[in-house]
């Protein structure tokens, strides 16, 4: 492996090369760090009840969990950002499978996962044909080796559900890890993860505060069309004003193209949102999971990233290209 | 068009801790994977170290649901019964484990549940509404079950009277119990021993009984649970040690 290589993989000591790295991580820490004076002010004026007070702390005291298991891989190297994202794949496909009751296909289940780690290996070798070779492969060999086991009861509900579980967890969450085949992949990262969940609270507070109409009270009562305007507007005026600072120096260094990428953020992490309730809806869940105390599964948390995933990378890539100075194939050493 | 039917975990909304202790546990991929690679090294070890042979086997089903029935002297039993069964229904196949044992230590209910497939029974609350849980999940999934009725093991060799637990699970059900007679554990490895000893074990499986025509009633749980210690002591080879306190109690 060449060093360059190396040093992008585990170069931990590149961690706080890039201004916008601090910021970001800033601006993390500061929130969190003022949520709590926040809660306890509050709780001065008006006193909680007690029930919903302890749900308060047991939330902030998930983020701070999250924050760190977040940022530390970020900040450690690419190696370790991508290994998190494919943990991020597997957990969020599991909880996936069970609640649509995939998982008691095992075979089908075990052909998404074999996909998913193909996709986590394709990230690593920077070896993008595969990665995009990946998503018809795994297709095909979901639809085609199914054939072997001569059940065609429930033949195409395994199928599907197997492909759409590799394609929003395996092949649009991959894209966050290829986010790491950058040189300056941390702020760009970082950027991505704080923006969509900025966009999360954004759409909760300005819904709040002006929230009248529903956005679509069939697939999720609480959201409202001021708060998805709201979000719209906070998270692009934040992704503008940091992304002049992650995109120093690159062709995205340009308002018009930043606000652009705000919007794709906001909205795209939007509809990611409503996706994953169009779901639970269908299945009649509340929460895909426990894995989180306060928050339901992994899922509920991260469904914003998965689509906006795809389209940050695509976007980037478009204007500025990515990792061209990256040697390619690192492992594999295939010549393409 | 009929629509599709989606059909969440049955253990969804439980944590982790509540998960182990629940009947409702279903195993994920990775858990499916260990109870496999678990199946596959018992199988070696069993055959190797203890030179396991099973006589009866026609009489072993090969689909759930069923009922394993055996005698009980060692915690070698479960690994024994589930032996011979098919791999591919091995995660349907639940060993019933006393929870005060198997489920109350962390440590001990991860590997319980991850390797053996095992399901937690109370000892101190079998009561019939307590086991209705056992038996809906038998014909509703179905699955399959190892289930030692003496409620405990042995501790000197011979057997136990049966418990009438098992016919509140088995009363008025059609799902087919196998008795089946476990010889040479209890010399291999009785209760207090860690390792086991290098011995032979044999199973002797018997032909299957069915419970659909039994009152779901005291009387009825005591005659479930006579019945099936009878079949099991008759699979045992005469001048065993089954043959004792039980044998004379029945013949009486």
């Amino acid at each position: 492996m060449q060093p360059i290589s190396w040093d992008r993989l585990f170069g931990y000591q590149h961690a706080f090369d890039q201004p916008a790295t601090i910021l970001l991580l800033g601006i993390v820490l500061g929130v969190l760090a003022l949520a709590p004076v926040a809660i306890l002010v509050a709780d001065k004026r008006k006193p909680l009840e007690d029930k919903q007070r302890a749900e308060l702390w047991q939330r902030w005291f998930s983020w701070l969990v999250l924050v760190v298991l977040m940022a530390a891989p970020v900040l450690l190297g690419a190696f370790w950002t991508m290994l998190a994202v494919t943990a991020l794949s597997l957990i969020c496909y599991r909880e996936f499978a069970r609640a649509t009751g995939l998982f008691r296909e095992k075979f089908t289940s075990l052909l998404v996962v074999v996909g998913i780690l193909a996709v986590g290996f394709a990230v690593l070798d920077n070896w993008y044909k595969l990665f995009v070779a990946l998503f018809p492969l795994t297709v095909a060999s979901l639809a085609g080796f199914q054939v072997v086991l001569d059940r065609p009861a429930g033949y195409i509900q395994r199928v599907a559900l197997g492909i759409l579980g590799f394609a929003l967890f395996g092949s649009a969450l991959g894209h966050l890890g290829y986010l790491a085949n950058d040189e300056h992949y941390r702020a760009v990262v970082l950027l991505v993860l704080v923006s969509v969940e900025l966009n999360d609270v954004a759409a909760f507070v300005s819904g709040k505060l002006f929230g009248r109409r529903k956005l679509c009270p069939n697939t999720s009562p609480n959201k409202t069309i001021a708060g998805a305007i709201g979000a719209v507007l906070i998270t692009t005026a934040f992704v503008a004003l940091v992304g002049w600072q992650v995109f120093a120096g690159t062709a995205l260094e340009h308002w018009p193209k930043l606000i652009v990428l705000g919007i794709i953020i906001s909205v795209v992490g939007q509809l990611g949102d409503l996706v994953l309730s169009s779901i639970k809806r269908d299945l009649g869940l509340k929460d895909m999971g426990v894995t989180i105390p306060g928050h339901g599964g992994l899922l509920d948390r991260f469904d914003s990233l998965i689509l906006v995933a795809p389209a940050v990378f695509h976007y980037v890539w478009y204007f500025g290209g990515f990792g061209l100075q990256q040697p390619i194939c690192i492992f594999s050493g295939a010549r393409s | 068009m009929s629509q599709w039917a989606f059909e969440p975990a049955r253990d969804l909304t439980l944590t982790r801790k509540e998960r182990r202790q629940s009947l409702r546990r279903e195993s994920d991929l990775l858990e499916s994977g260990c109870h496999l690679a678990w199946a596959l090294g018992m199988r070696a070890y069993l055959k190797l170290w203890h030179g396991l042979t099973v006589e009866g086997r026609e009489h072993l089903p090969l689909k759930p649901p069923f009922v394993l029935v055996a005698n009980h002297a060692s915690h070698l039993d479960a690994l024994l019964l589930a032996a011979p069964l098919p791999l591919t229904i091995r995660d349907q196949v639940f060993a019933i484990a006393a929870e005060d044992v198997f489920f109350e230590k962390t440590s001990r209910a991860v590997l319980a549940t991850t390797f053996l497939n095992a399901l937690p029974i109370s000892r101190r609350r079998a009561t019939p509404k307590a086991l209705s849980e056992f038996r809906q999940r038998l014909v509703d999934e179905p699955c399959a079950y190892i289930l030692f009725p003496e409620g405990g093991r042995s501790r000197d060799g011979q057997m136990l009277p049966f418990k009438p637990g098992i016919g509140m699970m088995l009363a008025e059900s059609p799902v087919p119990v196998v008795p089946c007679h476990i010889d040479g554990a209890f010399a291999a490895c009785p209760a207090g021993r860690r390792l086991p000893l290098r011995r032979r074990i044999t199973i002797r499986v018997g032909a299957s009984l069915t419970f659909a025509e039994v009152k779901n009633n005291r009387a009825g749980w005591v005659d479930v649970a006579g019945r099936l210690q009878e079949a099991v002591i008759r699979l045992a080879p005469a001048g065993s040690m089954v043959t004792s306190s039980v044998a004379k109690a029945a013949e009486e």
